[in-house]
């Protein structure tokens, strides 16, 4: 039996800490990111947070048969009965599919994975011309996270992220499946503004708008019509609380617009136009009896134009649910461009953990082998073996308690840094083995020395990846930096402990 | 009889020993020759590079996240061959992989990687599988061309920094000029080679490829710290025994570490292509090292050890 030495203890004692980090637990089912405020599935409760077991009898063990079940409901777009049970309770109601909802897989512990595995959408943002101030920034970090909040995502970070030349960007990253039109949010500056003739009435933000209705009762979408070309059109409207100055403007401005002689006195001359970022939203005739009334609530309009009748109402529904927003959270003072945009798949994710970790187990498997053969010791093999396992533990119990996120790149460092483990272990035995006059603790310093250079090294030569490409690479240099670390400092002195007793015998 | 078998054994003795001073006599007088392939070998990738560079511009192949423009993973079987005429004829600059199963050779994925812009690529992609790209079925990269060029660009700055930051590291170690040039110097070699292995190969290299460069660095220079702390730092053996000790650890390290780059390409299939990309990279570098660290390098010390008469 080895000896448990301090240096084993400290082993022993890691790795129980590393398993109360990961706390790994086995759960069914996916768990609801997000709920769209504006469909049934919310009405009926359905809520971040749940997990939803069954949909329509047919059991929901993963991602990929969530996606099949949704994307079955998608095929024809008649409103149909939909059963959705979860571990909380079950609903029954009417709809066409679950576009509503968004959902992620249950976590199985406490690691984190990154983007590129859990999927998600990340993106970079920055001004069209030159660089914000710190200021600037944490203003555009407030919008962009009230704008995010108010369209129902929570799980979602953003940061601002420097570079190795200083420039700033924003950064925003949101976990697990992301509705399609977030780009449509993250980089509009949102300036809104509602005209009419030439002078401004009112614009977007809670210093004109106080209030956006956004329930059912104020906030409509009509049913599609033929447009005569082919394709439909769908109206929307919804009211908002103008504040007592932004209405008495108003009022000052429709009372100076004679009424149009070719409406028959019903409307205005000139008409309430919407402009969003420059655009044209929609435009509106003021009727006459408005002209001069210090109206607080006003109806805001829009529509949305598809190749289908159902395509126009989701756009219509897409386009109210953004302006409403963007209402709500005013606007941002310059102009702004999406630099990087990644839109990743969660089952594609998926499926591609699973191949890193079938990966990680072949290399596991050959890794030992060839230890075994090279030096035709159980022992010495067995030792390998617990230390390439009890350093990637490590390495994840650490990632687990920092909240790390591991990324694709980060697994690779993960494995590298395993494979520097071994490395020195062959160093360790190889020299502990070797047949000169030098004692063993002589040996094992001089093994040491290699070990300890080889660490340095590593460590110099990853430095940079901190902060070069506004730090998206910080997970390959971290699992790296941490696997090796955790390598030298906690496995690599009990390895060489078991090693010298085996030797001394 | 007794008188006799002694004899015998002494002159088995001799005769070892004897063939033991060939083997010395051996590496003593070949040393300085083994230098000559490896530099060859440099020499010839430097102006492969070179000329590399006057026809494209760049040292690299770069994809679109570091030259700008957009991946899209699609998780779909199709005919990539068509798929991937058909966009050549709407737009330039298209690439097609495909991430199949290595047993089954059935596909899992097709990359499409374009310096087109996600709202140019991704009509034209649906219009030919018929069928809308959505979150489930596929992902989409982009990077703006200003942005992939400012990581290109630091991105090298990163790769400069850690190179010089594990020579401080090798100084630190060794404290004497040569030997601490003759480890830096097959460092330098293993990047060039692997450069000129990845160019030839006409890989694409991602952010994630160079981030493997960086790695390389710190990874490769383990066999010649053995190998120089063995010659410099141990006495009382010969520094060809030496040297040939540290060759049995060394060689097997980097065996090692091959050996466990292979299954990535050969056995474990579906993997993301960044991480392959590393894998391969590594695995390149590895190579390289085994050339740079045991003739390179190790004729270097040698010849160094003989100069400064180390014993």
């Amino acid at each position: 039996m080895v000896k448990i030495t301090f240096r084993v203890w400290i082993l022993i004692i890691a790795l129980i800490l590393a398993l109360l980090m990961i706390y790994p637990r086995f759960q069914e089912g996916v768990a609801i990111k997000s709920v769209d405020k504006d469909y049934k599935a919310f009405e009926i409760g359905l809520r971040p947070g749940m997990k939803i077991l069954e949909i329509n009898s047919i059991k929901i063990d993963s991602l990929d048969k969530y996606f099949e079940v949704t994307s079955s409901l998608l095929k024809d777009d008649s409103e149909k009965r939909i059963s959705v049970v979860t571990k909380e309770d079950s609903f029954i109601f009417l709809d066409s599919n679950l576009s509503a909802i968004t959902v992620s897989e249950i976590p199985n512990s406490n690691i984190k994975t990154g983007l590129d595995l859990s999927g998600g959408v990340r993106a970079l943002i920055k001004p069209v011309n030159g660089s914000l101030t710190d200021l600037e920034m944490s203003d555009l970090i407030d919008i962009t996270n009230q704008r995010l909040n108010v369209f129902g995502l929570t799980d979602l970070t953003v940061r601002s992220a420097k570079d190795l030349e200083g420039n700033n960007f924003l950064l925003i990253e949101v976990a697990g499946a992301a509705p399609d039109d977030l780009e449509s949010l993250i980089a509009k500056q949102g300036n809104f503004e509602a005209r009419i003739g030439n002078t401004t009435a009112f614009v977007g933000g809670d210093k004109d708008i106080t209030y956006v209705f956004r329930d059912a009762t104020q906030s409509t979408i009509y049913p599609a019509e033929p447009l005569g070309d082919g394709s439909y059109s769908s109206r929307f409207s919804f009211t908002i609380t103008l504040s007592p100055e932004a209405a008495q403007r108003h009022a000052d401005i429709t009372n100076r617009i004679p009424i149009d002689p070719n409406s028959g006195g019903q409307y205005l001359l000139e008409n309430l136009t919407l402009f969003l970022d420059g655009e044209l939203v929609d435009e509106l005739r003021i009727s006459n009896g408005l002209k001069g009334q210090v109206a607080s609530q006003i109806s805001i309009q829009g529509s949305g134009v598809g190749t289908t009748p159902d395509a126009a109402l989701s756009e219509a529904r897409a386009q109210m649910h953004k302006l409403q927003t963007l209402l709500l959270t005013g606007s941002i003072p310059y102009q702004l461009e999406i630099i990087k945009l990644d839109i990743i798949s969660p089952s594609l994710g998926e499926t591609f953990t699973k191949s890193m970790i079938y990966l990680a187990f072949v290399v596991f498997i050959i890794v030992s082998t060839i230890i075994f053969v090279r030096y035709r010791k159980i022992k010495i093999t067995s030792a390998v073996i617990l230390t390439m396992f009890s350093e990637m533990f490590i390495t994840l119990g650490i990632a687990a308690l920092l909240r790390w996120n591991l990324d694709i790149a980060g697994i690779a460092g993960i494995i590298a840094g395993i494979g520097t483990g071994v490395n020195d272990q062959i160093v360790i035995i190889d020299e502990s083995e070797s047949k000169d006059n030098f004692s063993m603790k002589e040996k094992i310093k001089r093994a040491l020395f290699v070990v300890f250079g080889a660490f340095f090294t590593i460590i110099a030569a990853m430095l940079p990846l901190f902060w070069a490409g506004a730090g998206l690479l910080r997970g390959f240099a971290f699992t790296t930096i941490i696997g090796v670390t955790v390598g030298v400092l906690i496995t690599r002195p009990a390895f060489a402990d078991i090693i010298k007793q085996m030797g001394e015998r | 009889m007794e008188q006799n078998n002694q004899e015998q054994h002494q002159h088995h003795q001799t005769l070892t020993v004897a063939s033991r001073e060939d083997k010395k006599h051996w590496y003593d007088k070949w040393y300085k020759k083994m230098l000559l392939p490896p530099v060859i070998l440099l020499i010839i990738c430097l102006i492969y590079l070179f000329s590399f560079y006057s026809n494209n511009g760049d040292i690299i192949y770069k994809d679109s996240s570091l030259s700008g423009g957009t991946t899209i993973t699609l998780k779909a079987e199709l005919d990539v061959e068509a798929l991937e005429s058909y966009l050549k004829e709407n737009i330039e600059n298209v690439n097609i992989r495909k991430i199949a199963d290595i047993s089954t050779g059935k596909q899992i994925a097709i990359l499409i990687d374009s310096s087109a812009e996600p709202s140019v690529l991704k009509p034209l992609v649906e219009n030919f599988i018929g069928y809308n790209l959505t979150n489930e079925n596929s992902s989409v990269e982009f990077s703006g061309s200003s942005l992939g060029r400012n990581f290109y660009k630091q991105l090298i700055t990163a790769v400069i920094i850690s190179f010089i930051l594990m020579s401080l590291v090798i100084f630190a170690l060794f404290r004497t000029f040569i030997p601490c040039i003759a480890v830096i110097f097959a460092a330098f070699a293993d990047i060039v080679m692997t450069l000129a292995m990845v160019n030839i190969l006409g890989i694409r290299l991602s952010v994630a490829g160079i981030a493997a460069f960086l790695m390389l660095i710190g990874y490769s220079v383990d066999t010649d710290i053995l190998l120089t702390s063995a010659v410099l730092k141990k006495r009382g053996d010969t520094v060809n025994k030496r040297i040939h000790r540290a060759f049995k650890t060394g060689i097997f390290m980097t065996l090692t570490g091959l050996v466990a780059v292979i299954p990535a390409f050969l056995i474990v299939t579906g993997l993301p292509d960044s991480f392959r990309q590393i894998f391969l990279i590594l695995g390149g570098g590895l190579s390289a090292d085994i050339i740079n660290t045991w003739l390179t390098n190790a004729s270097i010390i040698k010849w160094y050890s003989d100069y400064k008469k180390i014993n």
